[in-house]
């Protein structure tokens, strides 16, 4: 029997829309996984992979499941970045990183210039009084700064950072070919290229402990430099800052939970896995199929682009019991929030350590009875990328 | 061939035999052996293919590495002597057998 006859055939699913998936995917990938762990979506354009089972399988195989996308809009965006490439080439340029993101460099360097960011921008959410908003206060300017800090833009501000970040991140994701989207990643991504070429030659005088510093003295091409750096800029950015927003939505919205973690505040490294499984901040990656094949008994083609849905393996029921639900008590389980693989997250531990280990303490210690404000509700969305778009929060003044 | 011998906490074992240069990660993960993650696809990187090598095996070990070293100290199971990360550990090459004991949590 040929492996496609003893495949079942792909179902597809002409009835989710972008909207909907905007606004909450989590029932649409309830619907998608009971039926089947890759459908072909329409108005996506991709198949999507929504099993646990099958992401997994994917990550850990880049030779069926590439990385270099054909036609990829990441690469028109931010250039051709280690992120979008396979081993051996992809290895020489993630090692290119060396240790700056490891914990070492954290427990020496950053994690002294995350507290400071996170004095800085606590100061400013408490100046700007009861009714702020958490993200655009607080976790937007602490995650911008602090990988401003770690990058070595001595020439940038933190608020150029979200700009670069986030009119990028709008490239990647121009399906539509609007060309007003086009205009602002081009502009950003030659802001990027300026800062870079003006920041090289100073590092390479004064060395430090950044990445761009790291980069410096390194054979690799400017060009993979460059990409990987925007790719970093658009990873490493929003990621933290919406698992951030999330955390402290998810306690705010479970007194009980959040009663446990006070009394324990070592607790918080639980609230940061549960807050990106739950809501993983990176929703969906592409890969495609270099040869016909069989996914968990779906057949393939070769060159099918598909998206790999970890918002919705992270709450796939054959994992995680009762998984729809926030709950920093469940069973300890691998979830897939920060990939896995040779692309597995380099910013993994950065963003622990200044989440986990320091944000979230922080902002509980020093904002006391935060809570939800019941005039203005929190509003959480996306899919490719999910996180809280809007959330004023209250607490009691000293 | 070489030889891996997984002890887990329940005194159940696992034996594979697997292809000389085989890391006891992948050997783990390949094979469904439970109790090994190896989320980072063995980059030294997430510390959840951490194993507790048998003392008898230790010696014929090429020393712990830095980026092994500073992964063994983000280890949820308490880091002991006996601690190595199983993506660093590769079989063959004058170790033809190996025996680990599996931690009880890796996330
Ligand atoms: C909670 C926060 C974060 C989450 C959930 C997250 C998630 C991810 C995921 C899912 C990938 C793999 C994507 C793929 O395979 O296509 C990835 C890769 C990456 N992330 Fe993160 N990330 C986070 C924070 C960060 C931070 C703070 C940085 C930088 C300081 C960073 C830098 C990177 C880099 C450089 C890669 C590419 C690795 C490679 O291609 O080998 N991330 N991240
Ligand atoms: S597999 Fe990730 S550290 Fe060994």
């Amino acid at each position: 029997m040929s492996i496609a006859a003893e495949a079942r055939p792909v179902p597809t699913a002409d009835w989710v829309t972008i909207e909907d998936l905007y606004r909450n995917p989590f029932p649409i990938y309830q619907k998608m996984r009971a039926e089947a762990p890759v459908h072909w979506v329409p108005a996506v354009n991709r198949y999507m992979v929504t099993s646990f089972e099958a992401c997994h399988i994917i990550e850990q195989d880049q030779e069926i499941y590439s990385a270099n996308e054909t036609g990829s809009l990441m690469k028109r965006a931010m250039g051709h970045s280690m992120l979008r490439k396979d081993d051996p080439e992809h290895d020489v340029e993630r090692k290119s990183y060396g240790g700056v993101l490891r914990p070492r460099a954290i427990k020496e360097t950053w994690n002294a210039i995350f507290q400071e960011n996170s004095d800085k921008y606590l100061a400013q959410l408490k100046a700007a009084g009861p009714g702020a908003d958490f993200i655009w206060e607080y976790a937007a300017p602490y995650a911008a700064e602090n990988l401003r800090r770690i990058i070595g833009f001595e020439n940038a501000t933190q608020e150029d950072l979200q700009r670069w970040s986030q009119t990028m991140i709008d490239g990647t994701g121009n399906y539509a070919d609007d060309p007003e989207v086009w205009a602002k990643a081009e502009k950003s991504s030659a802001e990027v290229d300026a800062a870079i070429d003006e920041m090289l030659p100073r590092l390479r005088q004064h060395p430090n402990a950044t990445l761009l510093s790291g980069l410096a003295d390194m054979k690799i091409p400017l060009e993979s430099i460059r990409a990987n750096l925007k790719m970093t800029i658009g990873g490493g950015l929003n990621e933290p800052r919406d698992v951030l927003g999330v955390a402290v939505w998810a306690l705010l919205s479970n007194p009980d939970q959040l009663a446990q973690v006070l009394a324990q505040p070592a607790r918080f490294t639980d609230v940061f896995d549960e807050a990106i499984r739950w809501v993983a901040p990176i929703g969906m990656y592409p890969r495609q199929v270099t040869r016909d094949t069989v996914l968990e008994g779906m057949a393939l083609p070769e060159g099918a682009r598909l998206g790999v849905v970890l918002g919705a393996a992270n709450r796939d029921p054959k994992q995680f019991e009762d998984p729809e639900t926030f709950n920093i008590n469940r069973e300890k389980k691998p979830h897939l929030a920060f990939g896995g693989g040779i692309h597995y997250c380099a910013g993994a531990w950065v963003a622990k350590a200044s989440v986990a280990a320091i944000a979230l303490p922080q902002v509980f210690d020093q904002l006391p009875n935060l809570r939800l404000d019941p005039e203005h509700p929190a509003v959480d969305a996306g899919w490719v990328f999910r996180g809280m778009v809007k959330f004023p929060v209250l607490w009691d003044q000293k | 061939m070489a030889k891996i011998s997984f002890h887990h906490g329940d005194g159940s074992t696992d034996v594979l035999e697997v292809e000389p240069g085989t890391s006891v990660m992948r050997a783990a993960v390949t094979n469904g052996v439970s109790g090994i993650v190896g989320e980072c696809g063995g980059q030294a990187m997430c510390a959840t293919c951490h194993v507790y090598v048998r003392q008898e095996y230790l010696d014929a070990l090429p020393p712990v590495g830095d980026d092994e070293d500073e992964m063994l100290d983000c280890t949820v199971d308490e880091r002991t002597d006996r601690s190595r990360l199983g993506c660093q550990v590769k079989v063959g090459d004058g170790l033809e057998a190996i025996e680990v004991d599996v931690p009880e949590s890796q996330v």
